[in-house]
């Protein structure tokens, strides 16, 4: 029996960390699964350096809207710290935020990191990812975003035989050495996940 | 066939146009539209067995391409946002007198909540303005479904058809079902017989006026189709529309129990009033969720038959995007109750002009020189793109924009006024777009202005589209009217920051019109290497001239 249940992933960060491509392969993993998947995103003038932000829905049975209520949201991926804090009313009680602790400064009032830290930790399914630290480990600059998406996927029911897939057809035009770091970041964040209970 | 191609809303109407056989795409970049044009043309450039695919200088020329390829015979598409189809206004009213002879599709995508637009029109307005039909999707398979028919509708019915999309279907990304890609045919030209109604002085125009007004009856039946009513038990009602209807959809789904709400759904205006009639038949008040303007809601309301719930009597917000928690709330569902908000004050992230952008040194130089010269306070008519971000602080050096190409005639009309200086900022495409005729108008009145074209050498703002302008603006200039001396070309870097300077103050000093162009390529085009096959071609071009003897006739 197929449940209509809609669950709901936000993506979020500044202009031109790579949250569209984030959620574009979020998306294809899910529509591979079989889930009925739609992703909403808002760019434009939001290109040059603001926050942008993406949604991705799926489904058992087909979508219509491609928008999550706040308060819904199953999963909160966010390659900036700061602009996590804008999103955190879009979880759900139990959702999950995967969260870079690596933050893009470069704007007016930007506030104590220690504050914004703080207010991270004080939520409730907050994993914070020093993706910094990483990228220097795995020697790869722009290892942040798969790293997240790394940890993310552990909270949804994609297999990781697809995830791979999906990753390395992403970064095939690339080459075979960005697609093995990029797959190489993605398992590390996979590592990161909490130790499953019950499960 | 073809399951699963991926695609945005807008990009579904392009490849909807290519699969419909079309001959000819054109469109004016413009967010959240553009990619529907970028579809079809990357489409065309991989198939193009004749077909076109071009940008145009701005909406009007995009849409009269249009209508010529219709004209002669063809299938067309033509894209643009909500603010473009005003520029392209005239064009469109009047095309509804011509008819067409090729199925022609107009694709506007509205932007309600502006993330990146100067206001939040509804051109459903603008098509019930022109006596034209208008399909609105709410999902990317309608995006595409609804183009396909759009063009039978278009060559049944003898007019141009539009397909409106708001920005979050436009941008909402989804597998597409395809049909099978139709080959482009012609009908030939419009026949001699014909030729009358495609010449609209008033004699012949008053004739095809009453022919478009009796084509309305025809044009309900022909929609009726696309417009249900579902019935239901309970005393109160929806009506959705577009993503209206997309999101109660939804709804429904998770609460079965709003099943039992007469539903009127409406795709396609305009709409039949026996439909409104007999929906209202049905309930005793009724809540209208569509996006953007109260539209629907506005004539249900005009029946005076029931208490009719939306954006007029407040119970959705009178302005901004329609939500799915607006939904819910006018329905009384209980909302989820997520995590609390983040306690912490959180500033906005302003977009900002990119790290070495040349149009941050123009502005420098601009401010410094106003400055120099005693004009701190100087206001300056600023225009649309990128370089609209100085109208932020820090910088604030903009204290006026408006629309596409206001700047140089705002400047005009403040000038003519009196004010000194009277400076105008607009970027290469935009002068291309409709900075043109106001610099003509310019040099006419003699007007004492200082215009700095901004030209980064492409469309940046909406992904870097070549700008039709390309190195041609000083000659341009010059070809309007402004004197030699007074037209300059400058080089935005911060090693020229002195010359740039003295250059806008003898400028602004000059009693009459004169031009700066600051001319340095936007620093993402160039990372992407959009410019790179031209700019060889060019110096191949030129070495291969410079060195052939020039042969005289």
């Amino acid at each position: 029996m197929s449940e209509p249940r809609v669950h709901g992933i936000v993506l979020c960060g500044v202009g031109g960390q790579g949250v569209l491509s984030l959620a574009q392969i979020v998306l294809e993993a899910l529509r591979r699964t079989g889930l009925f998947t739609l992703q909403s995103e808002i760019h434009g003038m939001s290109q040059r350096g603001g926050s942008v932000h993406a949604q991705v829905c799926y489904a058992e049975v087909p979508l219509s809207s491609p928008i999550i209520d706040e308060g819904s949201a199953e999963l909160l991926i966010a390659l900036e710290p700061l602009e996590a804090l804008r999103y955190v009313a879009m979880l759900r009680v139990n959702g999950h935020l995967v969260v870079s602790e690596e933050p893009q400064l470069d704007m007016d009032g930007y506030p104590p990191l220690a504050d914004v830290y703080a207010a991270l930790k004080a939520v409730r399914g907050a994993h914070l990812v020093d993706t910094e630290d990483l990228a220097r480990r795995l020697n790869h600059r722009q290892a942040g975003g798969m790293v997240l998406l790394g940890l993310a996927s552990t909270f949804l029911p994609v297999p990781n035989s697809t995830w791979r897939e999906v990753i390395a057809q992403r970064f095939e035009p690339k080459g075979s050495l960005i697609t093995k770091r990029n797959l190489a970041a993605f398992e590390a964040g996979r590592g990161l996940a909490p130790a499953k209970t019950g499960a | 066939m073809m399951d699963g191609t991926l695609a945005l809303g807008a990009e579904a109407v392009g490849c909807a146009a290519f699969d419909a056989g079309i001959k000819g795409a054109f469109g004016y970049p413009g967010t959240p539209s553009t990619e529907g044009f970028e579809f079809v043309e990357a489409m065309i450039r991989a198939e193009p067995e004749g077909r076109v695919a071009q940008w145009a200088a701005n909406e009007k020329v995009a849409y009269d391409l249009a209508l010529g390829v219709s004209y002669a015979g063809h299938r067309t598409l033509v894209t643009m946002k909500h603010v473009g189809l005003n520029v392209a206004l005239d064009a469109y009213a009047n095309s509804a007198l011509t008819g067409v002879r090729g199925g022609l599709v107009l694709l506007v995508a509205d932007d309600p909540g502006m993330h990146s637009s100067q206001n939040e029109q509804d051109s459903r307005r603008l098509a019930e303005f022109a006596w034209l039909p208008c399909l609105e999707p709410s999902t990317v398979q309608e995006c595409y479904d609804f183009t396909l028919r759009s063009f039978e509708l278009s060559e049944a019915l003898g007019v141009p058809v539009m397909v409106r999309l708001v920005t979050r279907l436009a941008h909402c990304r989804a597998a597409l079902t395809r049909q099978p890609t139709l080959t482009p045919t012609g009908l030939g030209v419009v026949p001699r017989e014909s030729v009358q109604d495609w010449v609209l002085i008033p004699s012949n125009a008053r004739h095809r006026y009453v022919e478009l007004l009796a084509k309305q009856p025809r044009m309900l039946q022909e929609l009726r189709a696309m417009n249900t009513l579902v019935a239901g038990t309970d005393r109160r009602g929806v009506v959705v529309a577009g993503m209206g209807r997309a999101y109660f959809q939804q709804l429904a789904l998770e609460h079965p129990a709003l099943a039992a709400l007469p539903r009127l759904e409406i795709a396609a205006y305009p709409v039949d009033p026996a439909l409104e009639a007999a929906f209202l038949a049905e309930v005793d008040e009724a809540y209208v969720f569509e996006e953007d303007y109260p539209v629907l809601e506005a004539r249900l309301g005009l029946r005076g038959t029931c208490q009719i719930h939306g954006r007029l009597d407040g119970t959705i917000s009178r302005t901004g995007e329609l939500t799915p928690r607006q939904l819910k709330e006018a329905l009384a569902l209980e909302t989820e109750a997520g995590k609390a908000p983040s306690s912490l004050d959180l500033p906005i992230r302003a977009p900002r002009f990119c790290d070495g952008c040349g149009h941050l040194d123009a502005f420098e130089a601009l401010q410094e020189a106003l400055k120099n010269l005693g004009h701190p306070e100087a206001r300056v008519f600023g225009d649309i793109g990128c370089y609209t971000l100085a109208a932020q602080e820090p910088l604030s050096a903009l204290h006026a924009v408006v629309e596409m190409g206001a700047s140089i005639s705002m400047a005009v009309g403040a000038a003519l006024a009196g004010q000194t200086p009277a400076v105008a900022v607009i970027g290469d495409s935009t002068f291309g777009h409709s900075g043109l005729p106001a610099l003509l108008t310019a040099v006419d009145a003699s007007a004492n202005i200082t215009v700095l074209i901004l030209d980064n050498r492409v469309v940046g703002m909406t992904g870097q589209q070549p700008s039709q302008a390309l190195d041609q603006v000083e000659r341009m200039v010059l070809g309007l009217g402004v004197p030699e001396a007074q037209v300059q070309v400058l080089a935005p870097l911060p090693k020229q920051h002195l010359v740039n300077v003295r250059a806008v103050e003898e400028a602004l000093q000059y009693p009459g019109p004169s031009v700066l162009v600051f001319r340095r390529e936007c620093i993402q085009s160039l990372r992407r290497g959009v410019l790179k096959a031209h700019d060889r071609d060019e110096k191949a071009r030129l070495e291969q001239a410079c060195c052939t003897p020039e042969v005289q006739p």
